[in-house]
Formats: structure tokens, sequence, C-alpha cells
């Protein structure tokens, strides 16, 4: 039984627009939410692994050119994938599922980046052959998913907006597991709080440095500041001193976290820098853009010294990046090397000498 | 706090940054610097604030309570408040859901924390019941 996913990850189904309450539309982040990185990967990356897992062969990504420009890591990561630039994923879906029937490939998933689930993908594909329908989509108890089965060769004419509205000949799989729909930042967090606090299976890159607490590489960690488990803290991000980071927070790679801050059940989202004594609660905060969960309202920040892009601070200062960059490279946790002997005391080898 | 001083209530403008908070200032100093000034800030119409308008409003509590008075917020629409709660500024100021409601809470008379109790001479005090209160 040969297995292929296709993975639509396209503008119309960015995620990252946020609508507050007087319905104003401004996105927190330029890509999908599915690109952006959850606890140092992003979650597309997650899903085509958990695809991998199940034994799928072939996965093809179907996006565009801008998504892809906005998201670069997206592009290095996904080396064993096939990416095609579309611009209607819904022919090119019916597309790809043609090729792999040619290639002899059954049956295939097809999905949205804005779905994390987590079921049995086999039992999913098994309950699909037993059903004998050409299609069967995913359910939770919430509702459809943008989750499906197809039969390569039955289903040829797949209709990604139609099967949104009406699914009249297709069977339906209930999944009982972990599922979250990404389409909000507030997802984003609940994600976030969920895997820290170890209610789905999805776990944190880096290593566990204390129980609850994760640092990814080269992340600096001030010995003044605190982090209170279950907590993140992503590549190449700094911790200042009097800084706290507290309540299921994640801070992602390349972000700085300045003196006295309280990061407390928030997320820093990748390459952000947060000022000096500022309150951070219950929110997403990415660059100079902060969306706030408690107020429903999204913030842009126009002073620099709050809330800026990291990248900024690394312009204005040149050289010092160059010589940040040569200074920072090493894991906290290989900072913390076990004492060795002292060498041996040699006249005339010390500096100081009575 | 005497409640028979008046109560002055002010709209703040739609944004308030460097600019219009300094303009902003000039109107309410005069308020700020009569005896026990008792404002009442509307913010029903504020959209934005940046940092200058926060030490604008800082300023002006800073002076109020020189003078034994006070500044208090009402109608503050959410993203103004999730600035001041992200610059750590939200707990220095009242703030109200209404004008009328930061009005009333000045005219407010405040309960005796404590209950009167008999002095430590009188026949009926009781030594033991004042130890364990």
């Amino acid at each position: 039984m040969g297995l292929g996913a296709v993975v639509v990850l396209t503008v119309e189904r960015e995620t990252g627009v946020y609508a507050g309450k007087d319905g104003q539309q401004k996105p927190l982040v330029v890509q999908p939410l599915g690109c952006v990185d959850v606890m140092g990967r992003p979650m597309v990356e997650r899903t085509i692994d958990h695809l991998r897992d199940a034994g799928v062969g072939k996965v093809t990504l179907l996006t565009s050119k801008d998504i892809v420009r906005n998201c670069p890591s997206i592009a290095n990561r996904l080396d064993q994938v096939k990416v095609k630039f579309v611009d209607d994923p819904g022919s090119a879906v019916n597309e790809v599922l043609n090729r792999y029937a040619e290639e002899g490939i059954e049956h295939a998933f097809v999905l949205a980046e804005n779905v994390y689930a987590e079921t049995d993908l086999l039992d999913f594909v098994y309950f699909h052959r037993e059903a004998k329908k050409g299609i069967t989509r995913a359910f939770d108890h919430e509702g459809p998913l943008d989750l499906w089965v197809v039969d390569c060769d039955r289903y040829s004419r797949f209709d990604l907006e139609k099967m949104g509205a009406s699914d009249g000949d297709a069977a339906s799989y209930f999944i009982a597991g972990y599922v979250r729909r990404l389409l909000h930042p507030g997802d984003l967090r609940a994600i976030i709080a969920d895997s820290l606090g170890g209610v789905c299976a999805m776990r944190p890159s880096g290593q566990e440095v204390r129980p609850g607490i994760w640092v990814d590489e080269g992340a600096e960690i001030d010995r003044r500041a605190r982090i209170v488990a279950p907590a993140y803290i992503g590549c190449n991000s700094k911790v200042r001193e009097d800084a706290l980071v507290t309540r299921c927070s994640s801070v992602e790679r390349d972000c700085c976290i300045d003196f006295g801050t309280i990061v407390e059940d928030s997320s820093i989202l990748a390459n952000t820098r947060v000022g000096i004594w500022l309150d951070v609660r219950h929110a997403v905060a990415s660059g100079n853009k902060l969306v706030s969960l408690k107020h429903d309202v999204l913030l842009e920040i126009a002073d620099p010294n709050v809330m800026r892009f990291n990248s900024m601070l690394a312009k204005e200062e040149g050289k010092d990046r160059s010589e940040s960059r040569e200074r920072v490279v090493q894991p906290v946790v290989s900072k913390i090397k076990p004492e060795t002997a002292p060498e041996t005391w040699q006249l005339g080898a010390n500096l100081i000498q009575g | 706090m005497n409640p028979s001083y008046p109560v002055v209530v002010m709209e703040v403008p739609g944004s308030l940054n460097n600019l219009e908070g300094q303009a902003f200032f000039q109107e309410l100093q005069p308020l700020l610097e009569t005896d026990r000034p008792r404002i009442v800030l509307d913010c029903s119409q504020l959209q934005h604030v940046d940092s200058a308008g926060i030490e604008i409003l800082l300023h002006c509590i800073e002076e109020a309570m020189k003078r034994d008075g006070d500044v208090k917020l009402a109608a503050v629409l959410p993203a103004p408040v999730a600035i001041l709660e992200l610059m750590r500024v939200d707990r220095l100021f009242e703030i109200f859901d209404t004008v009328e409601e930061a009005t009333r809470s000045f005219h407010a008379v405040a309960q005796p924390e404590t209950p009167q109790t008999l002095p430590w001479y009188s026949a009926d005090y009781r030594f033991g019941e004042a130890k364990a209160s």
C-alpha cells in the first residue's frame, strides 16, 4: 500500500491574520501560523514528520513564492519534501493526486497546514479502506477538519473549497485524540501551553535542563534571570538579568528579553526584542506587534525601545553583531561543565607570583 | 479627602503622543495646580498612546499627588489598557468603566477600617478578646 501526502500552504489559508473586536484585519505575522516557529520548529514541519513516521513515502507541499520568501527557514528545513509553487491550490491538488496515481500510490492524505492532529494516521487509512468511499474526512468534537484521505486513482477531482461546504459522498473519521486548529494567535498560545503542560505529545526542541525548562542551543540566560517551569527558551535567545519567564511561556529563537521584563503566559515569536521593565502577560508578541489575548486587541508599538525586531538592533549596531555572533555560540547546557582538577602549579607559568 | 472639592472631568484626545500630549498637559496644568485636584480623564476617545503619552499621564498623577489630589481614568479602550499593562503603569491609576463611576468614587466616604472598641479602662472591656483580636 503506497501512501502519499499533499500539504496545502497557501495565502488564502493564511492564519496569521488577526481579527479584533472592531473588525480590524491586521496580521501579527506575515506568514501563516503553520510556518511560525513553535518551540523551535514550525508546525508544518512537525506535521510532515508525523506523516513520515506513519510511513508516508511522498510528501508534496503546495505553497506560493510569497510564503516561502517570508519564511525562508521552511524551504531550508523541508529538504525531503517536494515543494510546488501554485496559484490555485484546488487544481494543483488534483494534479498531484493524478501523478501519485500514475506512480502507483493508492492513498494520499490531503491536509492544510493549520491543523495539528495527534492521531494514528494508519488507522485513519485503514478506516478509509473499510469505508469504501473515494474520500474520508477527519472530524473532531468541534466539527470537520481540513484533513482527508483520498484514493488517488478514484478521486482525481478533489475540490478543496467544495469539501469544506458539503461532504455528501465522503466518509467521516472521528479523531478522539488531541486536535488544534491554528486560526488565531490564541491557538498558538494554547498549543504551546498544552505542549509544555504535557497535554499533547508535541515536545519542544532543545534540552530539558531542569524539569519543565527547555533551553535550545546558544540560548543565554543570565544568572539573575528567573525561568519558572514550564517554559521554553529558543536558539540564540537572551534572557537578561532580573527578567522573569513564567507560566508556560515560550521565547523563540533570536529573541531578547531585556532587563527586568516579565513574560507571563505569553509567547515571544522569533526575532523579537522586548525592552526593559515591561509586563508581557497573556499575549503573543512578534517584532513590534503584540496581541493581548486578555483584551483581544493587537498593538503596534512604534517605540523601538519598547519592542522591535531583533534584526533592527543588528543593523544599528553593525560591527557589534558580528562580534556578538562570535561570542555567543555555545549552548547553555555545554557551559555547565563538570569541574576538572586544576592544572599543576608551575613556577613562572602563572601570572600571579609572590 | 474632603468630598466638597469639585471633580473635574477632562477628555483625553484620540492620540497621546509627544506633541499632542504636551498640548494636553498644558491644558490640564492649571487644574493640576489647584488645591487637592480631583481629575477624571475621560479616555473614551483615546486610541493611541505611546511612551511619551504614558510619561505625561505619570506627570499628571505626580502633580496631583503632590497637592493631595488624584487623577483617575475612565472609559479606557482595550488597546490603551493593554499598553498601560505592558508598561506596568495600570496599577498606578484607578481605572473605571465609566466617567460617572470615576466621579462617584471621589465622593465615596471611606468606612473606618477598624471597628470602634471600648477603652481599656472601661468596665465592659475584656482583655482576652482584645489580645485575640
